[in-house]
């Protein structure tokens, strides 16, 4: 198990199978809000999951796509990022996804490759744990 | 944060579900900047309403927090949609006329001021020390640096946001603080011989801190507008001092580097070699001034209708009432009016090989919105190359 630390933005339940994408998003273009998937990356989907990426690529659409993901029900439970903006502060508080910035990013990344990017990820106040799945 | 008693009942949703979102969006915006307060506005202009932009998404929010609710509290403008609300123009394409309805109906039944302009500052000129929220690059510079207004750039749903609950975060540009000119920039005459766009998106890519401008004490506002909005296009210019104009303590000055653009290094920003037969004029970008709409006429009049290619001019929606005699007359003599919009945020309705515009910021956009090849000139020179003189 892996523990760090995180600094909640909007606070909220965050418990679920972990999704990394490690790199920068940009949620208006890279994003499907039909399917909650990312259409650039392998088809990688979040919905339902714990979403970790580093951060967003700025356009002001990008509040409005994940505002689409919760009117479609495809959207992550929570967000953690290591870099946060405007923006996606803007989309998680219209979308009501709680959103968390860690700490130790680079840490975190290391962790969720060690278990093969499938564990579980849970954030209890301000305390991140990172559980292999059995 | 600190909140008084009444953003605090806002917040905990006495004043409806969108007030209380509203006022979620301002908190934790203003704490990611920094903020410790909120600050009472007095206008908010809201931007990114055109369905070309935001599309389905973007308009279901507007369409949500009105429903459940959203008024606005305080005076508030919006930016051109993508339609021309005239209906005069051959060269936008409307055909997006019933979705842009999705997002126009929804903000009107909010109580906004349907102007769909990006010069706000028509209806309401700001007064020096005043608080705003302000969307929209080119206005929030205007509004800044002649007007001395105090807004940041408010981007998204957070001009809207401020609009409903009549606050917004105290943080940037809200504090005299942080009005702080750096680089000071000497503008001479040769430089001003040139179409002042260049001067913009110049300094919007290569001034990165706030700058000083000296030597435009006898500019007219017109021109400025074009610069600034120039400056905010191609970089991330909220506010730029200009000598002479911007009001007495709206500001302060730490000057620590001098620059004197000469004429070879704005050469570059001059835009592309223009050719094709295909050729679109266009001007009104930020919207036109009464002045400028004159101007055009005067000079149509003179050089004659355009034949070797399309003049596009951009209007506030209104104006097509205000201005209806000009307006005719500019249509009578072959150039084709928009209203409350504009091809930055809107389609033509055929394809150009090439855009001759006046605006430095036109040029920016349409470049990478369009993908057609964009050429600075002055308003004489785009109206007599049309006419062929």
């Amino acid at each position: 198990m892996y523990r760090g630390e995180v600094k909640p933005i909007i606070p909220g339940f965050c418990r679920g199978e972990v999704t990394l994408v490690d790199g920068y998003i940009s949620f208006f273009g890279e994003v499907s809000p039909d399917r909650g998937c990312l259409s650039t990356l392998e088809n990688k989907c979040f919905n339902g999951k714990v979403l970790v990426f580093k951060g967003t690529r700025g356009s002001t659409v990008a509040p409005y796509v994940i505002y689409a993901l919760r009117r479609n029900n495809t959207a992550p439970v929570c967000i953690l990022v290591a870099e946060v903006e405007p923006m996606l502060i803007v989309g998680c508080v219209i979308a009501e996804i709680p959103l968390f910035v860690v700490k130790d990013y680079e840490g975190l990344v290391k962790n969720i490759h060690v278990i093969n990017n499938s564990g579980y990820l849970e954030v209890r106040g301000s305390e991140l744990l990172l559980y292999r799945r059995v | 944060m600190h909140l008084t008693r009444e953003q605090e009942k806002m917040l905990q949703g006495e004043y409806g579900w969108a007030t209380a979102k509203a006022m979620e969006i301002i908190i934790k915006v203003g704490e990611a900047m920094g903020a410790e307060e909120l600050v009472e506005i007095v206008h908010a202009h809201i931007s990114g309403i055109s369905y070309s932009t935001i599309g389905k998404y973007g308009a279901e929010f507007i369409r949500d927090i009105v429903l459940r609710g959203g008024k606005v509290r305080v005076f508030t403008t919006v930016n051109p949609g993508c339609i021309d609300y005239s209906g005069l123009s051959h060269v936008i394409d409307n055909s997006l006329i019933e979705y842009q309805r999705l997002i126009d109906e929804p903000l009107r039944e909010a109580g906004v001021k349907p102007v769909y302009t990006c010069i706000p500052y028509f209806y309401r000129a700001p007064l020096p020390g005043e608080h705003l929220a302000w969307g929209e690059s080119s206005a929030v510079v205007f509004a800044n640096s002649i007007y001395g207004g105090f807004t940041n750039r408010e981007g998204g749903p957070v001009a809207l946001a401020a609009a409903l609950t009549g606050y917004t975060y105290k943080a940037g540009l809200q504090l005299l603080e942080n009005r702080v000119g750096v680089i000071e920039v000497k503008v001479n005459a040769r430089t001003l011989s040139m179409p002042i766009g260049a001067l913009g998106l110049w300094m919007g890519e290569c001034v990165k801190a706030t700058p000083f401008i000296r030597g435009l004490r006898n500019t007219q506002l017109d021109y400025l507008k074009n610069m600034l909005a120039s400056a905010a296009a191609s970089g991330n210019h909220a506010l730029v001092i200009v000598d002479g104009f911007t009001p007495r303590d709206t500001f302060r000055l730490e000057l620590t580097e001098r620059i004197e653009p000469e004429v070879e290094v704005l050469e570059d920003y001059l835009g592309d070699e223009c050719t094709g037969s295909r050729v679109l004029g266009y001007l009104g970008c930020p919207h036109t001034s009464p002045w400028e709409l004159l101007l055009i006429t005067r000079f149509v009049k003179r050089y004659g209708k355009p034949k070797r290619g399309k003049l596009l001019v951009t209007i506030p929606a209104e104006f097509t009432r205000i201005y209806r005699d000009l307006v005719l007359e500019l249509k009578a003599m072959g150039v084709d009016i928009a209203s409350g919009t504009c091809p930055v945020v809107s389609q033509f309705k055929e394809k150009f090989d090439c855009v001759l515009t006046n605006s430095g910021k036109a040029l920016f956009y349409l470049r990478r919105i369009h993908r057609v090849r964009v050429k600075l000139a002055s308003v004489r020179e785009i109206v007599k190359h049309l006419s062929g003189v």
